[in-house]
């Protein structure tokens, strides 16, 4: 029906004056758009036409202006002064407290707006570009350590860390035979190389990332075999912990075990670390490593007690031999 | 509901154009007529509007109450006789403030604040209609912010009486069948009737405000019609 109506209208063209059936059911579809004055310009005139020619259009128009006057008999009655004074203050109150959506809440979760509003685009976007550039570059770097002979290939500070977060893998940890310069290859968004000493801050925090974090076991043994050669730093033997503890590879926990076997008798957490690997480590040459690394503590009760255990339930018959033959050789105690 | 809803593209000043079409009308019955006369006065106010979200966007609370005296009579009436009670009337308008406050930072001057605001509360106002519609409330009896009974009809007549009680009384008859009528159009029939018959809005602003097609709108404000004359057919 007004799908018609709206057709009419979009043509701007008169129906065929012949079809008056037509033209009436049409006028009576549009007669209330006509009372309330929503017909376009040419819709009305037609309609204003066809009534004074058909009365009973006309009686229809009466119908509705009719029915238009009755509903208006219900008023719309204005709110009394003292509604809209009570809904006031009751707005302000809450006023108070509430806080508004506005500059900052704009600033914040909508930045696109004020980006916009600046109206700097062009500006902008050439700083981006600028920026990125630049980072780009500064990202490609290659240092060599100061200490021992090579020398720094780029001005980059050896002493400034990398974030970590910019380390996407380390692809690969070479040691130089009979020095302690360590070459590494790391991922950000392009592979990079960095190279330096051991004692190299940025050197030690990617053996570090690679220690715990490398995807590849090969390169997490080579980070925790170079790590081993530093494992008076506190961060180092935390790696080395780490490693022990939770690396899915048995030879670099094997490496960790390694680089920790000095520090068993000084450092509580790393002996508490090395029995946790005697009785829960799965593979039994971890275990075995760990058993000679006690040894010479065999005396301490806690070792004793993992002693004693790992005799009557360790599945590995060489395993619980030597701990039976170390608690066996073991003084007797009060 | 969140404000970014109620955001369409409009051009600023869209409202002003249809009114003042309106304006030629040789068909408006006295209330629309009135609420024109509000509305253009309110058309004056509207060109300071801008200035007044802005700094109520920076955080200027004086500022927006500015606003809300620009609008609150006619939201609070809109209110009023969709809801038919007073304190259902305060509770809508309080929340359409209180929501326009909170999502004021999302006005991006895409339609002009009028229809922006009237959105939030033809939102509110629908929601209170579907409520009531599960209720089964009788559409005439109000409840006034004491919490007593009583029909805006009767008051209404009551505000006119002195002159002829019998008159007085057959419009009390006729204005409770047009509450009951009324009653038994959908929420949206309802709500496109009111901006349309006793709101005097162009059926273009109604679609916009209530996020929907001009043509849409005509549609349904057809239907209701069609429905209340049928209704009140029935009932002489």
């Amino acid at each position: 029906m007004l799908r018609y109506a709206g057709a009419f209208r979009r043509c701007g063209r008169m129906l065929p004056r012949r079809d008056t059936n037509m033209k009436c059911d049409w006028v009576r579809q549009n007669i209330l758009f006509y009372v309330y004055n929503e017909l376009e310009d040419d819709a009305r005139y037609e309609v204003e036409q066809h009534l004074a020619r058909c009365p009973e259009c006309a009686t229809e128009l009466k119908a509705a202006r009719k029915f238009h006057a009755t509903l208006s008999e219900m008023p719309v009655v204005e709110p009394t002064p003292n509604l809209l004074t009570a809904s006031r203050m009751r707005l302000q109150e809450a006023l108070e407290t509430a806080q508004p959506g506005g500059f900052w809440h704009r600033l914040i979760l909508e930045p696109g707006v004020w980006l916009r509003q600046i109206r700097m685009a062009p500006a902008l976007a050439a700083a981006i570009f600028i920026v990125g550039f630049g980072g780009g570059i500064g990202a490609t770097y290659n240092f060599l350590s100061a200490r021992g002979g090579p020398v720094a290939v780029t001005d980059q500070p050896l002493a400034q860390p990398l974030e970590s977060s910019a380390i996407a893998g380390i692809r690969s940890v070479t040691q130089e035979p009979g020095s302690n310069q360590v070459s590494i290859k790391y991922d950000t968004v392009l592979t990079q190389e960095a190279q330096g000493s051991l004692n190299d801050q940025r050197i030690q925090q990617l053996l570090l990332f690679a220690a715990r974090n490398n995807y590849n076991s090969g390169v997490r043994m080579d980070s925790v075999d170079v790590l081993t050669q530093a494992p008076d730093d506190s961060r180092v033997r935390e790696v080395l912990m780490y490693a022990l503890q939770n690396d899915t590879n048995p030879g670099v926990r094997l490496k960790a075990l390694d680089g920790l076997s000095g520090f068993v008798r000084q450092d509580a957490r790393v002996k508490d670390e090395v029995l946790r690997a005697l009785i829960a480590d799965t593979n039994s040459g971890v275990r075995l490593q760990a058993l000679r690394l006690v040894e010479p503590m065999k005396a301490d009760s806690n070792v004793r007690s993992v002693l004693t255990k790992l005799a009557q339930t360790d599945e590995n018959v060489s395993i619980r031999s030597q701990a039976r033959t170390m608690l066996a050789q073991m003084p007797e105690m009060d | 509901m969140p404000a970014d809803s109620y955001a369409v593209a409009i051009p600023v000043g869209e409202i002003s154009r249809p009114r003042r079409a309106e304006q030629g009308s040789g068909n408006q019955n006295p209330t629309s007529y009135r609420n024109m006369r509000g509305s253009l006065a309110a058309q004056g106010n509207r060109i300071d509007d801008t200035s007044l979200i802005r700094e109520a966007q920076q955080g200027n609370r004086a500022a927006f109450e500015v606003l809300v005296r620009h609008y609150d009579q006619s939201v609070l009436r809109l209110a009023l006789h969709l809801t038919g009670s007073e304190s259902d009337a305060q509770d809508v308008y309080q929340e359409a403030f209180l929501k326009a406050y909170k999502n004021l930072g999302s006005f991006r001057f895409e339609c002009s604040f009028y229809t922006w605001i009237y959105r939030i509360v033809t939102n509110l106002c629908l929601d209170h209609l579907r409520k009531r519609n599960v209720r089964k409330e009788d559409a005439p009896v109000a409840v006034d912010a004491s919490g007593e009974e009583y029909s805006r009809l009767e008051q209404f007549a009551d505000a006119r009486s002195g002159a002829n009680p019998e008159r007085d009384l057959m419009r009390r008859e006729l204005g409770r069948k047009i509450g009951a009528a009324l009653s038994r159009l959908t929420p949206r029939e309802r709500m496109v009737f009111e901006l349309k018959h006793y709101h005097g809005l162009k059926l273009r602003t109604v679609g916009e405000m209530l996020n929907t097609t001009e043509e849409t709108a005509k549609n349904t404000l057809f239907r209701a019609t069609q429905k209340l004359r049928a209704a009140l057919a029935e009932m002489r």
